[in-house]
């Protein structure tokens, strides 16, 4: 109901039908005249009267066969590479439908021809308008005219957008802080949800819902070692110590799993601690008995 | 066979009893024999991870003092003991633990004093220092002989440790994988001497040795242990490696420790003899809480000018530590929970102190040991004054003064709360006679009779008077005297051995005083005998006038020397004067009579004279005098300023000047005080000069957050006539939020600590304020919560782990009471609006920590506090479920301790024991140590007040668990004493049945006759009867209530299913005395079933208690936690009819049935033949004797197997040795 006011004039006389849209007043007056024509064929052909169901069957088929008519022609002139139907166009179509084109101009001339008045003048259904954004661009000069305008620049080019971006210190913090609330609160009762709960009230456990506490076979790894996040933030805000740390983490364990044909390679490593500084020039002055090889057992005893 | 060996090493016995000429009498008559052992030899082949058992050898190489050396005595615990020879000869040995139970036939004794006497006695009996042991080694004979030539004899001892529950802890994380893969560990703990517990020794502070070590583990794992690792070997199937330790500097038993583990090792970067262990994974951590050490190391050496003692150092960071530092020669065994990373701000101070105190002890301590336990004090000082050194130079001045103040508050505190802390204990030649403490429940005669807090205040004091002594003697002097303990004592440990020169290397008393009176030639006589000699501290009042017409300060100083803990100075004292003209010190002269002390003013009094006032630092500053006396030249006076007493000073002074002093003093100590004093004057001028502080960023963080508190309380109690906003909020805004937005706080940096403290402490401060309804002002709690949803730390290089911990604790310090409305029960829909707020921020701070777990899990922490608070206040019903679940095994250790607290309050608050179902708490000594001393705080109920949970069965489990309960753990014995005590005082507790008190009235004959609980079990029938009814005609009934409850508990856990008729049991009260009927129904009866029953029900408490050390049991029952258990035991609502008869059925119906079997007494053949009655028939009775005997009877069988099995004999009474 877009513009019901422009309509309403068309519609009166119809029989106050206002409650229906532009676009099918505009086919229901159509179809009148099609049935205005079908009745008048009726009659010319010497029906005196015709029940409704029955006009109605023949003005669908009508409808139908004209609707063909101008879709096959339509058809026609695209494969031609033409946009507008012309007379030829239509002549195959009927052809093509088995119609004896011959016939048409005497059919048309016949004496007992009734005359009908055209359909009332009804506006044509407003075609919703397309977004139109920015100024469309006109074919370049290699481009004959008749071909189709070009799109709207946005659906290939971009969308130029001019609000201004919000840099009020106070709204940025506020708005960040409320996210990170937001995808807490989402996260967690998401959790609680898909998981074991533990509650505080006793009449009703959805209330406040506390993730269950769920103990875990090395609890010192996960309450000393800082989280991944943390560590990022650490990376983010401080790069020196984040080669410290990529530094560490390759050094752990070396001499953890010394399987005893590792260890000549063991005591060749330097040990975790070393300043990076001193680590060239000491390294093979460090006499720990702790990165010492393991020694072989005596072969003698054994026997 | 103690009577031998008239000379042995007298040396040593001498330096021991110096004071005591008397005591070196007895000695001499006293014979006893102490061979020395000069080299140990400890093997340990088997390390079993998955059994937690240990297997090895240890040879010790004796050199026997005395011509015809025949018994050794050695020190072992829990170790199973398989042969035992003698220069290669097999020896027959007797195994002896008196303190595995205490007191025997502990049925009818359970009064604390018997305990703590019969517990010092069994303690005295294995005492090392007293050449006693719990191993007694018979010499085979054909050896004796060469005891003429003094020939060397090496004792060689296998032994086995099976799932051990005191000197090692097994930690063996429920994963998957290899026990390395797991982390896997094992170390030594102990609380003093407890080498004994894992290996058979002499396990005493002043037996020095030389040790070899050998450690054979998984080639995973590396074995960390005292001295150089001089090789490690593959074994031949090289799935283990042996590590070869070797400690050439004679060590004492005492000082060796061990821990093996997958660790990561890292080697020190300045200093490669140092390495340190930690844990697979935290290498990083361990680098950065690490970096630091070297420069401990330095200090220490240059302030003692002397090299570290040791070739090596290692430090171990262990899971489930005992302590969180404790110190062994040339190594350190920590709680892995002090490393920490660059992000934490608030535990690198503390870790670093810990660190610090390891040093310190490595070279007092474990380097020097100690003659003697009455010699501690020396050691403990020395190495508390030297870390208190380091913590001047490290975190400055103010941070060592305000230290020393805290250290002296708190043993204060103490001292007058309990009684005086006596550093040197001197023991006259009688037995208990002359007990020079008979203010404390416990005796300190041995380190393992003695409570935790009582030793964690002697470490205090004992830093405190070395620092009073270096204030006589100056420090230069004091560095000196050092210097030369160290020096001798590293010359002597060179020396091969020699009868005498590694005496040297222990320090006693006497020594001590010597070289001090040597070294700076002053008598410092008076201050030990004050401090060191004699127990508790001073109490002064001081109050002053000014003279106007004398300009005389008329100053009046009084002491309190008669309540507990205080006693009487005379002596010199430091008053300090802040005039207008300057600052003055007086040295005044505490006498006998003198009270008064007239100290002549310099300055006149002015007031409109523009001049800047001279501070004590030579100092001017402008002052706005105008709130002064105008008479008064005085602006402040302190008295002891320099806290050179061990004293507790409550000084009057005005207000003004108590603000002068806060703003104008430059000492924090004086800040400290004046901020205390200011809390009682709630004026617009205090609340100004506080504010003041607070602003001022040059002063001590400390003080502006004692600051912080401070104004809180007053803006409280100026409620009425405070004007603006609340106290601190535009000051935090100031300081803390955005200029342009001052509704939220700025992102953090903590870039400057000071601020950092600041910030996180103001918030906690505020949400103290409360308004005219005595609630926290919404203004308050919305900028708190604000301060929770604007906090953003994307930008911060720090954690704020700590700072949002606080604003938790800051949101719990805002709760209020709830609206009372009667016995409504708590609901999501009557809650409060903001408590709603709270609730909403708290539970999602508690779900986040789930998914990002914060820094030793602080916030979680706070959490269960507030939730605690919560329910404390009525918001939520109380309900410990959630505590529970949290306190579980398997979650961080501060998460279970905060967890455990909360359940010990809610056992208090309700007045009901909580059915704790905290059952797989895995026994972490350290854990069930806190929950001890949690509930000796917090304790449910005292002497004093009537408690539901005051029963019987209460009674019985703490008394087990002191008694036998905690045979492997000295602390947790104390720890049980301790709560013992607070429940129920030094008496017989009041809820238990009469029959004893009879005995319970001669208390002091007790003493006297060695077991008087013998009687009545000897004589069970009639005699027992006549005791009761004798004592209850003397009108000394115990409340009626205590006996229903008695009646209660022991009925309730059989007769709760069905509470049979037949047990009524009916008394007459006829002119107070009592006669009792049992009345017996048809189907009952008594003689026969009862006893089986009762035997089912001893049953079901010692799987309760033993099931911690039944093999194969995985979830392990914490004996701590029956205590919690126990009112699962009491019957919800069994009829009060029933009940509420004053009776005491017990004996006397046991006294009938007993005579049934009493003709099988004294041997065991009753205990069969009620074995197979046992089947046939379930009655609900109680038998009391009867269980005991049966229990102890199957203890005993148990005990005498595990202890020594192959000698096949066993001894258990204490006094075994004559």
């Amino acid at each position: 109901m877009a513009d019901p006011a422009v309509m309403a004039g068309g519609f009166t006389f119809r029989g106050g039908k206002a409650t229906s849209s532009p676009a099918e007043n505009y086919q229901l007056a159509r179809r009148r005249t099609l049935q205005v024509v079908v009745s008048s064929l009726l009659t010319e052909c010497g029906f005196e009267s015709a029940e409704k169901a029955a006009v109605e069957s023949l003005t669908e088929m009508i409808q139908r066969y004209i609707s063909e008519v101008g879709r096959c022609a339509k058809a026609y002139c695209e494969h031609t590479a033409r946009i507008t139907p012309t007379l030829s166009d239509t002549v195959v179509t009927l052809i093509e439908m088995g119609f004896n084109v011959n016939t048409l101009p005497v059919y048309a001339k016949r004496s007992q021809r009734m005359v009908i008045t055209a359909p009332p003048v009804t506006n044509a259904p407003v075609i919703p308008k397309a977004l139109i954004a920015g100024q469309k661009r006109t074919h370049p000069s290699h481009i004959p005219s008749h071909f189709p305008e070009f799109p709207d620049p946005h659906t290939y080019i971009k969308t130029p957008t001019f609000r201004e971006p919000v840099s009020d210190y106070q709204v940025v913090r506020e708005k960040a802080a409320s996210q990170r609330r937001d995808v807490e609160r989402a996260l967690t009762r998401f959790m609680a949800k898909t998981g074991e709960t533990q509650s505080l009230f006793k009449d009703d456990i959805t209330a406040f819902p506390l993730i269950a506490a769920r103990p875990s076979s090395i609890p010192y790894l996960s309450a000393l070692l800082p989280s991944e996040l943390e560590l990022q933030t650490l990376e983010e805000t401080d790069s020196s110590e984040q080669d410290d740390q990529t530094d560490s983490e390759n050094t752990p364990g070396n001499n953890l799993n010394d399987d005893p044909g590792a260890d000549k390679e063991n005591s060749m490593l330097p040990p975790g601690g070393v300043v990076p500084s001193v680590k060239a020039s000491e390294e093979n002055m460090i006499d720990n008995p702790y990165l010492r090889p393991v020694k072989k057992p005596k072969v003698r005893r054994k026997k | 066979w103690d009577l031998l060996g008239l000379e042995i090493d007298m040396n040593r016995k001498k330096d021991k009893g110096f004071e005591t000429p008397l005591f070196l009498n007895v000695l001499t008559c006293y014979v006893m024999f102490i061979p020395h052992t000069t080299h140990q030899v400890v093997c340990i082949n088997n390390i079993n991870f998955q059994r937690k058992s240990v297997i090895g050898f240890v040879e010790l190489t004796i050199f026997p003092t005395v011509v015809n050396l025949n018994r050794i005595k050695l020190n072992s615990k829990q170790c199973r003991i398989y042969r035992v020879r003698v220069n290669d000869l097999e020896a027959p040995f007797i195994y002896n633990d008196p303190t595995l139970e205490v007191c025997h036939h502990e049925s009818k004794q359970r009064n604390l004093n018997y305990f703590s006497s019969a517990y010092t006695a069994a303690v005295s009996a294995v005492d090392p220092d007293a050449g006693h042991g719990e191993l007694v080694i018979k010499v085979p004979s054909e050896l004796w002989k060469q005891g003429d030539e003094m020939n060397v004899l090496k004792v060689y001892i296998e032994f086995s440790l099976d799932q051990p529950k005191g000197g090692l802890h097994f930690v063996v994380p429920d994963v998957e994988g290899s026990m390395a893969e797991r982390g896997a560990h094992v170390f030594s703990f102990g609380y003093q001497n407890s080498t004994r517990f894992w290996f058979p020794c002499v396990d005493s502070y002043s037996e020095l040795c030389t040790w070899k070590l050998e450690f054979t583990v998984d080639a995973s794992m590396v074995a960390v242990s005292c001295g150089d690792l001089v090789e490690t070997v593959y074994t031949h199937d090289m799935r283990k490696k042996t590590f070869h330790y070797v400690l050439p500097i004679p060590t004492a038993a005492s000082n060796i420790s061990l821990s093996v583990g997958p660790f990561e090792i890292l080697v020190e970067p300045y200093m490669h003899e140092v390495t340190h262990f930690c844990l697979p994974q935290l290498l990083p951590l361990l680098k950065h809480s690490m970096s630091y050490l070297h420069e401990i190391f330095e200090f220490y050496e240059e302030i003692l000018t002397c090299r570290y003692p040791y070739s090596c150092f290692k430090t171990v960071f262990v899971d489930e530590a005992y302590v969180q530092v404790s110190s062994y020669a040339s190594m350190s065994i920590f709680s892995t929970n002090l490393l920490h990373s660059a992000m934490i701000i608030d535990q690198t101070p503390l870790t670093r102190q810990c660190l610090a105190q390891a040093l310190a002890q490595q070279f007092f301590g474990c380097f020097i040991s100690r003659m003697s336990w009455a010699d501690e004090w020396v050691l403990k000082g020395i190495s508390g004054y030297i870390y208190g050194l380091y913590l001047k130079k490290t975190f400055g001045v103010n941070q060592y003064r305000h230290w020393i103040k805290e250290e002296l508050d708190k043993m204060v505190e103490y001292e007058l709360k309990m009684g005086g802390v006596l550093l040197h204990p001197t023991f006259g030649g009688g037995k208990d006679k002359d007990n020079p403490t008979p203010h404390l429940h416990f005796s300190i005669k041995h380190p393992h009779t003695l409570s935790w807090k009582y030793y964690k205040m002697f470490q205090c004091k004992a830093h405190l008077v070395m620092r009073l002594i270096e204030n006589r003697i100056s420090m230069e002097f004091m560095l000196q005297v050092f210097n030369k303990l160290l020096s001798l004592a590293s010359t002597a440990s060179s020396q091969k051995y020699q009868s005498h020169m590694w005496s040297q290397m222990l320090v006693s008393t006497h020594s001590f005083l010597k070289s001090i009176s040597n070294v700076s030639g002053k008598d410092i006589g008076p201050l030990i005998k004050q401090w060191v000699d004699q127990s508790a501290v001073v109490k002064f009042f001081g109050s002053f006038a000014f003279n106007r017409k004398r300009n005389v300060l008329e100053l009046e100083i009084r002491q309190d020397y008669t309540s507990s803990g205080t006693q009487k100075y005379v002596g010199p004292i430091k008053v300090t004067v802040q005039e207008l003209d300057g600052s003055f010190n007086h040295t005044l002269q505490i006498e006998e009579n003198s009270l008064k002390h007239d100290i002549p003013c310099h300055s006149k009094s002015r007031r409109n004279k523009k001049k800047k006032i001279p501070l004590m630092n030579g100092e001017e500053v402008d002052m706005d005098l105008s709130a002064m006396d105008a008479d008064s030249p005085l602006l402040w006076i302190r008295i002891d300023p320099d806290m050179s007493i061990l004293r507790k000073v409550e000084f009057e002074q005005a207000d003004f000047m108590w603000q002068y002093q806060l703003r104008y003093e430059r000492d924090v100590v004086a800040q400290e005080e004046s901020i205390l004093a200011l809390e009682k004057f709630p004026t617009p001028a205090s609340r100004l000069a506080l504010t003041d502080i607070l602003e001022q960023d040059q002063c001590f963080y400390k003080v502006r957050q004692g600051a912080c508190f401070c104004l809180a309380k007053i803006a409280n109690s100026m409620m009425s006539t405070w004007t603006g906003p609340p106290a601190m909020k535009s000051l935090f805004t100031r300081m803390f939020c955005c200029k342009s937005c001052p509704n939220i706080v700025k992102t953090n940096t903590f870039i400057s600590f000071q601020s950092y403290f600041l910030q996180k402490t103001m918030p906690v401060a505020m949400a103290q304020l409360r308004d005219i309804q005595n609630l926290c002002p919404k203004d308050v709690l919305n900028f708190i919560l604000d301060l929770i949803k604007y906090n953003d730390n994307r930008k911060n290089k720090f954690s704020d782990n700590y700072y949002r911990a606080e604003l938790i604790d800051a949101l719990t310090n805002s709760l209020t009471p709830a609206i009372s409305i009667s016995n409504e029960v708590r609901t999501v829909d009557n809650l409060n609006g903001d408590v709603r707020l709270i609730l909403e921020e708290i539970t999602r701070s508690l779900n986040m920590e789930k998914l990002l777990p914060s820094y030793r899990n602080t916030i979680t922490v706070s959490c269960l506090r507030a939730i605690r608070m919560l329910q404390k206040n009525g918001h939520i019903p109380s309900d410990p479920s959630l505590f529970k679940s949290y306190a579980e095994y398997g979650h961080f250790v501060d998460v279970r301790v905060a967890a455990l607290e909360a359940v010990v309050d809610y056992t208090r608050g309700m007045h009901r024991t909580s059915p704790s179902e905290v059952s797989r708490t895995h026994p972490i000594p350290y854990v069930v140590h806190k929950i001890l001393s949690m509930l000796g705080k917090n304790p449910p109920f005292t002497k004093a007040a009537e408690s539901p949970l005051c029963n019987e069965a209460l009674v019985d489990q703490l008394w087990k668990l002191m008694n036998s309960g905690t045979s492997h753990d000295w602390r947790l014995r104390c720890d049980a004493v301790n709560l013992y005590y607070t429940l129920f005082g030094l008496t017989r507790p009041s809820c238990l049945p009469l029959p004893e008190l009879g005995l319970v009235l001669n208390l002091k004959e007790k003493k006297a006759v060695l077991n008087p609980t013998i009687k009545p079990e000897q004589g069970p029938d009639t005699t027992e009867m006549t005791v009761s009814s004798v004592s209850m005609s003397s009108g000394v009934a115990p409340p009626p209530q205590g006996l229903k409850r008695k009646l209660d508990s022991v009925v309730g856990p059989l007769g709760s299913s069905s509470p049979e008729p037949g047990q009524v049991l009916q008394e007459e009260d006829t002119s107070k005395k009592f006669k009792i009927r049992v009345r017996i129904s048809s189907e009952d009866e008594i003689d026969m079933e009862s006893p089986h029953d009762s035997q089912a029900f001893i049953h079901h408490h010692l799987n309760i208690l033993e099931r911690p050390s039944t093999p194969g049991q995985h979830p392990v029952k914490h004996p701590a936690l029956i205590i919690l258990l126990s009112d699962n035991l009491e019957p919800p609502a069994v009829d009060q009819a029933v009940l509420s008869l004053p009776v005491t059925p017990l004996p006397s119906s046991f006294g009938k049935e007993s005579t049934s079997s009493s003709k099988h007494s004294g041997d065991h053949h009753h205990h069969h033949h009620h074995h197979e009655h046992k089947k046939k028939k379930k009655k609900k009775h109680k038998h009391k004797h009867k269980h005991k005997h049966e229990s102890k009877d199957k203890e005993r069988d148990s005990h005498a197997f595990s202890n020594s099995p192959a000698s096949g004999r066993s001894a258990r009474s204490p006094s075994m040795s004559d």
